[in-house]
């Protein structure tokens, strides 16, 4: 890994550590959801400080370019943050749709009270 | 003085009709309401046919939002304290006199804390325990003895404060955040019972991403989230 590359993840994480704080700061994102955020960029900052780690498990899997080891963690924390946010989104729009019929059942009682 | 129990009750039928009996029949100076957090067992029905007075959330909030109803209901309600109330009969109703007084008297928060005058043992949980402890003192300067204690009763300007907020949640770290808020804290000491049906929420997997969760949230609000106003001191 280039000095160059390894500003850049440290530069990369800074801005999302304060992205991330600013938000917190105002109240408009949630701590625990912001967790899986921090641990990522924590993670950006070791493996440009220490770059052992990754020509270590870079050695361990035969990748010659270190480089890729760094985009192929990125991509698999990426992929999962997906995973989860896509079973979130499902969750949230059964709940929405609960919701909405809930009231409106609730809506047609009430009117034909009346 | 008028004081909200708010009972969040999820698949709690094999508890709720005992915990809210008792409540009615030997506390009636209180006043209570059931949140029914969408449960998929028969706790609304339970609750409908004794005739108790119950919110049913029609999905499922988890217990941060059934606590919010209950703080929503408080406030519209007039109440000048509400407190957090187990509907598996682990919180014991015969202190929640004590706490309301510390309200009266001028306190924001009263934890109904099992350590005041007596120790903490050497197990696991106490352990994560006084981890959270040492947080807390580490970002406020305060120290909390039980800051786990899910029972806690809340003055009237810091309902209105967690009505509002989706980001407070009724965990250690928002207690962390009101003391820095300005909030006045005391703990009154009570014996807590163990689950006499049901299941308890806490596995080992669980409680690690429990404890995580926790203490990355009170150091990031601690250090980063901007104080907000109590507003007014009730008199």
């Amino acid at each position: 890994m280039t000095p160059a590359f390894r500003i850049l993840l440290i530069l990369a994480a800074v801005l999302s550590f304060m992205f991330m704080i600013s938000n917190i700061r105002r109240s408009r994102l949630r701590i625990s959801d912001s967790i899986f955020w921090f641990l990522f960029a924590a993670l950006l900052i070791l493996l440009a400080v220490f770059p052992q780690i990754a020509y270590f498990f870079g050695g361990l899997l035969g990748i010659i370019s270190t480089v890729n080891l760094v985009f192929l963690v990125i991509i698999a924390l990426l992929l999962f943050r997906v995973f989860t946010l896509t079973l979130r989104v499902s969750e949230l729009d059964g709940k929405i749709e609960e919701l909405a019929q809930t009231i409106a059942l609730k809506n047609m009682k009430d009117n034909e009270k009346e | 003085m008028k004081v909200l129990i708010i009972i969040p009750a999820f698949n709690e039928e094999a508890n709720i009709v005992r915990v809210t009996d008792h409540l009615i029949s030997d506390y009636p100076q209180f006043d209570y309401v059931i949140v029914n957090d969408g449960s998929s067992d028969h706790t609304a029905e339970i609750c409908r046919e004794h005739g108790y007075r119950m919110i049913d959330h029609p999905v499922n909030l988890g217990l941060a939002g059934a606590v919010r109803t209950g703080m929503k209901y408080a406030l519209e309600n007039g109440y000048d304290a509400a407190i957090q109330f187990d509907g598996d009969g682990q919180h014991r109703p015969e202190y929640i006199g004590a706490m309301a007084e510390k309200i009266a008297e001028g306190y924001d928060v009263v934890i109904g804390s099992r350590f005041v005058t007596e120790k903490k043992d050497g197990s696991l949980r106490m352990v994560g325990s006084r981890m959270i402890e040492s947080f807390i003192r580490l970002t406020t300067g305060k120290k909390i003895n039980d800051p786990t204690s899910g029972m806690r009763m809340y003055s009237r300007r810091i309902i209105k404060m967690l009505a509002a907020d989706a980001s407070l949640t009724p965990e250690p770290d928002t207690v962390a955040y009101l003391i820095r808020c300005g909030a006045k804290i005391c703990e009154v000491q009570v014996h807590m019972d163990e689950r006499i049906a049901g299941e308890s929420y806490l596995n080992l997997r669980r409680a690690v991403q429990y404890m995580a969760t926790v203490c990355i949230s009170i150091l990031l609000g601690g250090w980063f989230r901007d104080i907000k106003s109590l507003g007014e001191e009730a008199q």
